[in-house]
């Protein structure tokens, strides 16, 4: 190494007078890449809607009235916000009464049990996906909207115990002492006292367990039936067997919820710090 | 306090051990009780050679991602902080897309009349087609795209770690760019390059979207495979077998990322 800076000190490699700006090129090829596939949806889906092509050869509202009127679209998308906000809801009692409980007390098996409630993040939807459809189709209960919500909360509860705890952390527990002291009940604590120092976590924590819902295709797959098909279950097989013009629409509206969403989060930890 | 974790913990009971502990008997005792769906899932060829494609494509889609990421997460570090922020959302905005949003693009910009083959054309000739779309190359650039801001975040995480004025005192000694890259920066991020490419390991061995669009059947990887034994062969057993291998793989990676990291895939949110 010794070696290399005596040399490097002597004289300028071409390396080194190329290294920023190779390095800059570089960055700009990955950006581009990052957003190209979000971006270029958008102009397609304002083509005419009989064909896929980039630039769209004449521009249209065409593809937007097709998914708007189309009633297995809206079918599809109306189930999909239905198992979103019902696995919102259920997400996030769950997650945060258990991230709650974890961490006010110390118990032994603590950290595994941590663990083994995060572990489902580790784990290859594939694998969810096959277990919830032995599970359920043993229940009878494949094809249900309840299956869905069940499975999806197993997805989306992890993600809502780690933003709880990060929350968590920052509520002064002297706060709830003194509450305690004061006479207050434990509920009446949660209620007056954590939730509202804590609202922001649970704004964030509320819009990944929907948007993980609400993305969900894997498990969604295996376990929905014709009729209580998802919107990204419709998706993929529409991709797979015949590419419809409509899902430039479709894509770019989704785009533009997801880039609110990434938007909202950012501006919330900004505001948590 | 223990009743705040309650229900939680009978859902999991009800709803994850469960389902996973029949997925294990199934791929035991499925048709009856038998190691021979393990046997099959190591002597028969097809078996072997969708294990081979699912570590190549993963092997090969992580080094793509760390190729593609580290110059942008690199840039990310150099900013000030607010443009970082800025910039974060070019990263943010396809990890929060639907991986459907994203294969639905890559079908139009790889294909035959996509976006690459019209530029292919303009600069080397009408005759020029390249094949990118339900090979090889087209799982491998879906699977990079779905998995670059993990290792973006996993590789800035460790950048902005590290201790700033190490890299001033080798601006001071009078080391160039480079010579502070090679010595400095780069030795030190190989924590998070190492956790970066563990977490895409553990993403893409599971794999199922990506390959089954963007892929031909040559690109098959276990989850298709264990799609294919559900839907079309009803082979319950062999499908459980497989999901059985995939997760003891992906636990075992996963195992290690928390070793070497103390968090988990967890602290990307």
């Amino acid at each position: 190494m010794a070696a290399m800076g005596k040399r490097t000190l002597k004289r300028p490699s071409l390396a080194e007078h190329w290294f920023p700006a190779l390095g800059i090129v570089a960055a700009i090829f990955g950006y581009v890449f990052l957003v190209l596939p979000s971006l270029i949806v958008i102009p397609m889906s304002f083509g005419t809607g009989s064909e896929l092509v980039f630039p769209p050869r004449s521009y249209s509202l065409e593809l937007y009235r097709q998914y708007f009127q189309e009633s297995t679209w809206m079918a599809v998308t109306g189930q999909s916000v239905k198992v979103g906000l019902a696995t919102m809801a259920v997400s996030l009692v769950f997650g945060f009464s258990a991230a709650y409980g974890i961490s006010r007390t110390n118990f032994r098996g603590k950290g595994l049990l941590t663990v083994f409630l995060l572990s489902p993040m580790f784990m290859p939807h594939i694998a969810m996906a096959l277990a919830m459809y032995l599970y359920l189709s043993r229940l009878g209960l494949v094809g249900t909207t309840f299956g869905l919500v069940a499975a999806h909360t197993l997805v989306t509860v992890p993600f809502v115990i780690v933003t709880a705890f990060a929350g968590l952390r920052y509520v002064d527990r002297n706060l709830e002492l003194a509450a305690a002291t004061m006479g207050a009940g434990r509920l009446r604590i949660i209620w007056k006292v954590v939730l509202p120092l804590i609202v922001p976590s649970i704004i964030v924590a509320s819009l990944f367990a929907f948007l993980l819902s609400f993305d969900e295709v894997v498990i969604s797959y295996f376990i929905s039936s014709v009729q209580s098909e998802t919107l990204p279950v419709k998706m993929y097989s529409s991709i797979h067997w015949e590419i419809s013009p409509v899902l430039a629409a479709i894509s770019s509206l989704l785009t533009v919820l997801s880039f609110g969403a990434c938007v909202a989060m950012s501006l919330l930890q900004r505001n948590d710090q | 306090m223990i009743a705040f974790i309650v229900p939680l913990a009978v859902f999991f009971a009800v709803f994850f051990v469960l389902p996973l502990a029949l997925v294990v008997l199934a791929s035991l005792f499925d048709p009856v009780l038998t190691g021979s769906n393990y046997q099959e899932l190591f002597t028969s060829p097809l078996y072997l050679r969708v294990l081979r494609s699912t570590l190549e494509i993963s092997g090969l889609s992580t080094v793509a991602t760390l190729l593609i990421a580290y110059p942008v997460a690199y840039h990310l570090y150099k900013q000030p902080p607010r443009r970082r922020t800025l910039l974060m959302t070019l990263v943010l905005l396809p990890f929060w897309t639907s991986i459907l949003v994203k294969s639905f693009a890559f079908t139009v910009l790889l294909g035959q009349d996509g976006i690459i083959n019209n530029i292919a054309r303009a600069l080397f000739g009408q005759d020029t087609a390249l094949k990118l779309l339900f090979n090889r190359p087209g799982v491998i650039i879906g699977m990079a795209h779905y998995l670059l801001p993990f290792m973006i975040f996993a590789i800035l995480t460790s950048l902005l770690a590290q201790n700033r004025d190490l890299r001033r005192a080798a601006e001071v000694m009078g080391a160039g760019r480079l010579k502070i890259f090679r010595s400095i920066t780069l030795p030190l991020s190989m924590p998070g390059i190492v956790a970066g490419c563990l977490i895409c390991l553990v993403l893409s061995l599971g794999m199922f979207v990506t390959p089954a669009l963007l892929g031909g059947p040559k690109d098959m990887m276990l989850a298709n495979l264990v799609e294919m034994h559900v839907r079309q062969t009803l082979d319950w057993g062999l499908a459980a077998a497989l999901t059985v291998l995939l997760i003891i793989m992906t636990g075992a990676l996963s195992a290690i990322i928390s070793h070497v990291r103390g968090g988990g895939l967890g602290s990307h949110g």
